[in-house]
């Protein structure tokens, strides 16, 4: 086995873990990242003048766990969407990559989902009122028997005995949280991305 | 589990931390000014003129998004290494990204070095 196949042999291993953790992401994209890494690799291992298979090991150790680096890729495609386009549909189909990969991205991927739904549900009923008053509202009615409450944000028959929370200021009120809520959202995952990438940003002296 | 991010108590050293971590964006485009460099370069700059130790599996994630976001653009080229690198310059964007932020950095600079001269002259 000669050096330089050895040192081939480390780097396609390498390469091929981060591109199964990059899965997510666009074949081209996919392809471009791994073309530059190698090429980073390669240009790292060979900085003393030869190829050496300990050099090869000390890039990919400076590079880090494969995984982790792909979540850096995957939390930057975050930060893009939600800078660039802010649409919930783009911000949460990134999330649902991050949300693969970690804990962390899952638990942002879930409180996203439930500020989204909620704004969008706001938002919704709102629009609906004027035109559905007795369908659409917010609604609070008591179990028969015991002391709990349900509350129900929706369209449709309210069940018997319930009572209207808001009423008409329903609209603006929806309108408002709503829109609310779903600029909090993007922020929220803006800063959870931003959080987990400075996390990572420097290296320990 | 850990969520990111747990705000506690900022010790002077996280606080360093925390400030160079900041600056990262504008350090990668104050180091494309002068013309493109590839990754490994743009590293090697940042360690030699900053002392900002970037850990490599960063720079390059960040190098994509600046790319997303148009700040920079990115182009390979044949090197004599054998392989091709991929370097990066700034665009018209970027460029402007990069003074405005060195505008900022200036003034506060300067009003806090106002500020702290004080410090400067009474402990010695």
């Amino acid at each position: 086995m000669t050096v330089a196949s050895d040192a081939q042999m480390k780097t396609d291993a390498y390469l091929n873990r981060l591109r199964e953790s990059l899965g997510g992401l666009k074949p081209e994209e996919i392809g471009e990242i791994l073309e530059e890494l190698r090429s980073h690799i390669a240009d790292k291992a060979a900085m003393g003048g030869e190829l050496t298979v300990a050099g090869v090991d000390a890039a990919l150790a400076a590079l880090g766990n494969p995984e982790e680096l792909a979540q850096e890729y995957v939390t930057d495609a975050v930060l893009v969407r939600a800078e660039v386009n802010r649409s919930p549909a783009s911000v949460l189909a990134s999330l649902f990559r991050w949300a693969g990969m970690s804990v962390a991205g899952f638990f942002v991927l879930l409180l996203s989902v439930i500020g989204y739904g909620a704004g969008i549900s706001f938002f919704l009923v709102a629009l609906l009122k004027p035109f559905h008053p007795d369908a659409a509202g917010l609604w609070i009615w008591r179990h028969s028997g015991d002391v709990t409450y349900s509350v129900r944000l929706g369209f449709g028959a309210p069940p018997a005995g319930a009572r209207e929370l808001l009423g008409w200021t329903i609209v603006p009120v929806g309108l408002s949280l709503g829109f609310g809520l779903l600029m909090l959202t993007t922020h929220f995952a803006l800063w959870s991305a931003r959080q987990y990438r400075r996390s990572r940003a420097l290296r320990q002296k | 589990m850990k969520l990111p991010a747990v705000p506690e108590p900022e010790s002077p050293d996280k606080w360093e931390v925390q400030l160079r971590k900041g600056c990262l964006e504008l350090a990668i485009l104050a180091a494309l000014w002068e013309g493109k460099l590839y990754g490994l370069e743009i590293l090697r700059r940042l360690e030699s003129d900053s002392d900002l130790i970037v850990s490599e599996g960063t720079v390059y994630p960040l190098l994509s998004r600046l790319k997303a976001l148009g700040l920079v653009r990115s182009e390979w080229v044949e090197s004599d290494g054998g392989h091709p690198r991929k370097y990066y310059a700034l665009t018209a964007a970027g460029k402007k990204r990069a003074h405005e932020m060195a505008a900022i950095w200036a003034r506060f600079s300067s009003s806090m070095g106002k500020l702290l001269g004080p410090l400067g002259k009474g402990h010695k």
